[in-house]
């Protein structure tokens, strides 16, 4: 009965005499390469087969791996067919200056810029704006002012960050110039403005998804920097 | 920032200025001029299009005492106001 557990190729090992003996030989493990008919008319087809497998396994593997290629040259190709084509929004090179000078303000289009300040919790500054809200039109340049004071007795070095709410709006608000992404320095007990200047692009009127959008609020939160730090700037350049 | 774990909406990319950061006015030189233009806004309701020559004296203070790089006013902006000036010249 132990027979039955042999794989299917063995069992014939079990027969007595010379017919096992045989049997037992024929089925003992060939080398996988053997062809496995012993016809010499289909010895040939079976050649012809298994070529062809190879063939089509060298495909498959090369499709495999230029799939893998494919998918790490990816990267920076999509990012280039984004900056040349400017489709999704913030990897638009170049907002030069002339289109600073040749845009024409939207004047039916109120939009109210409230503004907020942070300070990260280790950072003592009294950091606040100055105006709480200001009323621009989308291709007007515009400034506004914070002011951050060092009211401890140490120099102290702060860098900013900001964010614009609503997130989609965020694509449309341009800084010529303001105070963030690099480090400022702060003496003991002094006091500076620090002025932003901004404009709404004029495209913001024509974006359906801005249509309901009259308040944009722009937030800006300092944190401490350890001095020589080189920070990346945010963005593709 | 954006740290809302939405997978597919559209996060806030920050970017960098275009002319960069304002030098620190460490010595208030510009001040009086930043004064001004805070009172006009409050004036006027907070409203920038009435405060636009306030803003642009300010920037033109900057520039000069070298707290911002030199540029022409036309390439900040202020182009009609400078055609504004040029035509009450004219008309002198």
């Amino acid at each position: 009965m132990a027979v039955l557990g042999r794989p299917p190729w063995r069992r014939l090992g079990a027969c007595w005499g010379w017919w096992g003996g045989r049997a037992a030989a024929l089925q003992q493990r060939q080398p996988p390469w053997r062809l496995k008919s012993t016809n010499p008319f289909t010895r040939e087809q079976e050649q012809e087969w298994r070529r062809r497998n190879r063939t089509v396994l060298m495909y498959v593997a090369a499709a495999a791996v230029g799939m893998i290629g494919a998918s790490y040259a990816a990267v920076p190709l999509y990012r280039l067919y984004c900056q040349t084509t400017g489709l999704g929004g913030s990897t638009v090179a170049g907002h030069a200056s002339d289109q600073i000078e040749t845009m024409v303000p939207v004047k039916d289009r109120i939009i109210k810029v409230t503004f907020n300040a942070d300070v990260h919790a280790s950072l003592h500054w009294n950091f606040r704006p100055q105006q709480t809200e200001i009323y621009v039109v989308p291709g007007e340049t515009a400034l506004a002012f914070y002011k951050a004071k060092n009211p401890t007795d140490k120099p102290v070095i702060g860098i900013s960050t900001y964010n614009v709410v609503p997130f989609a709006a965020g694509q449309y608000f341009n800084k010529i110039q303001c105070f963030c992404f690099e480090e400022q320095r702060l003496n003991p007990q002094e006091e500076v403005d620090m002025p932003i200047f901004f404009f709404i692009d004029p495209e913001f009127a024509e974006d359906p998804k801005m249509a309901k959008v009259d308040v944009i609020t722009l937030s800006y939160t300092f944190f401490e920097a350890k001095g020589g730090h080189k920070l990346p700037v945010p963005g593709y350049n | 920032m954006s740290t809302a774990m939405n997978f597919g909406t559209k996060s806030f990319q920050p970017r960098p200025p275009d002319k960069g950061s304002f030098p620190l006015d460490h010595f208030g030189e510009c001040k009086a001029f930043k004064e001004k233009f805070l009172k006009c806004l409050r004036d006027n309701n907070f409203e920038n299009t009435l405060c636009r020559n306030e803003s642009k004296e300010y920037l033109e203070c900057r520039m000069e005492r070298q707290l911002m790089a030199q540029e022409s006013l036309e390439k900040l902006g202020f182009k009609d106001l400078m055609d504004e000036k040029s035509e009450a010249k004219k008309n002198l």
